[in-house]
């Protein structure tokens, strides 16, 4: 079974929780550096991870200019509580952290404030990689905006549990066990918001299928 | 085994979840020979993974942004970066306050604090309790007016006086 392997856009320079302790030790060794007052040893760590944390903000927000603030909004809580960091778990997993909960944050205060506007932005969103590939006919685009404003809604409906497991599992790619670590959650517990976020995006996304 | 509906594919109930963790990958091997195993005679949980394959991906939206955002963003970073520190620095100096070792000298130069100004500045406390002069001549003043009757007063003393040093001899004075 090869379904995931389209779902595995990491590189190595991006993916840490691939790579295991080289990387691990090396971001601690910045870590230290950075919170004895080298704070180029923090944009070091921001230069390691801006891609995958661009990413996975990306992935909760479906937006490129609200995806950039949110991953550094988490860097610099990540920057400014460095002295909370124990050291008990990977750098990764605990900045990991701090960047779902800002994400989720964001997505609480945006429930908050208006569905529509967020359906608008996704609407009105330009999507360079596509457009520079082949422009797709007028009845593939308006296919994509419903498709894209469906898939946002179902996302948007799933609990923020569920939501996290779902888009480390299956955008990013991260395995249980790193979900699990990340969620500070036992691994059965995440397959079952997996497991439940699947049934239900499956509900949302049938007449897609 | 499992009917297939038209709108979702129904797999079998004891293999739904194992089916969704088959497709990410997430198996052991015993689980997953079982799943295949079953795969093989149940044709509603084919046409369910099936319909996982077509629609998860569906829900992963590409974005590549090009070189120049990322440059951007490593820019806009490292500002941020350093008006954080900025402010840091400016909430270390507070922090101070948050030490060991602060709370106790702080409460030892409060105590000073106290007792200097109990010591040096009792004069000072005292001074604003004396009555002010046009309240004491306020006081005063009564009494001067019947200075008079006083007087009167002394000089009745007197005559008492005069007589009571005349009578034992009765002679004049």
């Amino acid at each position: 079974m090869s379904s995931i392997q389209f779902l595995d856009f990491t590189c190595d320079i991006i993916s840490p929780m691939k790579e295991g302790p080289p990387v691990k030790s090396a971001d601690e060794e910045l870590v230290s550096l950075a919170r004895s007052g080298d704070h180029k040893a923090f944009e070091e760590l921001v230069e390691r991870h801006k891609q995958k944390a661009y990413r996975i903000a990306f992935d909760f927000a479906r937006d490129r200019e609200e995806a950039k603030d949110l991953s550094q909004e988490a860097f610099l809580r990540a920057y400014t509580h460095l002295g909370n960091f124990d050291g008990r778990s990977g750098f990764y997993t605990w900045f990991y952290r701090i960047l779902v909960n800002v994400c989720l944050d964001y997505k609480r205060r945006k429930q908050r404030t208006s569905a529509e506007e967020f359906n608008e932005a996704i609407e009105h969103q330009v999507e360079p990689s596509h457009v520079s590939q082949k422009p797709p006919s007028p009845d593939q685009q308006v296919l994509a905006v419903q498709l894209s404003r469906k898939v946002s809604a179902a996302l948007e409906a799933l609990p923020p549990k569920q939501r996290t497991a779902f888009i480390l599992r299956n955008n990013q790619g991260l395995s249980i066990k790193e979900i699990a670590a990340m969620m500070q959650t036992a691994e059965g517990t995440v397959k079952v918001h997996l497991h439940r976020a699947v049934t239900a995006l499956r509900q949302s996304l049938a007449d897609f299928a | 085994m499992a009917q297939h509906n038209k709108a979702t594919a129904i797999a079998c109930k004891p293999f739904e979840e194992d089916l969704v963790l088959y497709y990410y990958g997430e198996l052991g091997r015993n689980e997953r020979a079982a799943v295949e195993g079953h795969l093989l005679v149940c044709q509603s949980c084919r046409l369910y993974l099936k319909e996982l394959e077509s629609i998860l991906p569906l829900t992963v939206k590409p974005d590549e942004p090009p070189q120049a955002f990322w440059d951007d963003y490593s820019r806009e970073m490292r500002r941020k970066l350093v008006e954080a520190s900025e402010r840091r620095s400016w909430w270390q100096s507070l922090a101070l306050f948050s030490r060991p070792w602060a709370i106790p000298a702080s409460a030892t130069a409060l105590v000073a604090v106290l007792a200097l100004t109990l010591t040096f500045g009792k004069g000072f406390w005292t001074s604003k309790e004396v009555p002010r002069d046009d309240e004491t001549f306020i006081e005063i003043l009564p009494m001067a007016e019947n200075l008079e009757f006083f007087e009167n007063m002394e000089v009745l003393d007197t005559m008492d006086l005069l007589e009571n040093m005349r009578i034992p001899g009765k002679g004049s004075v």
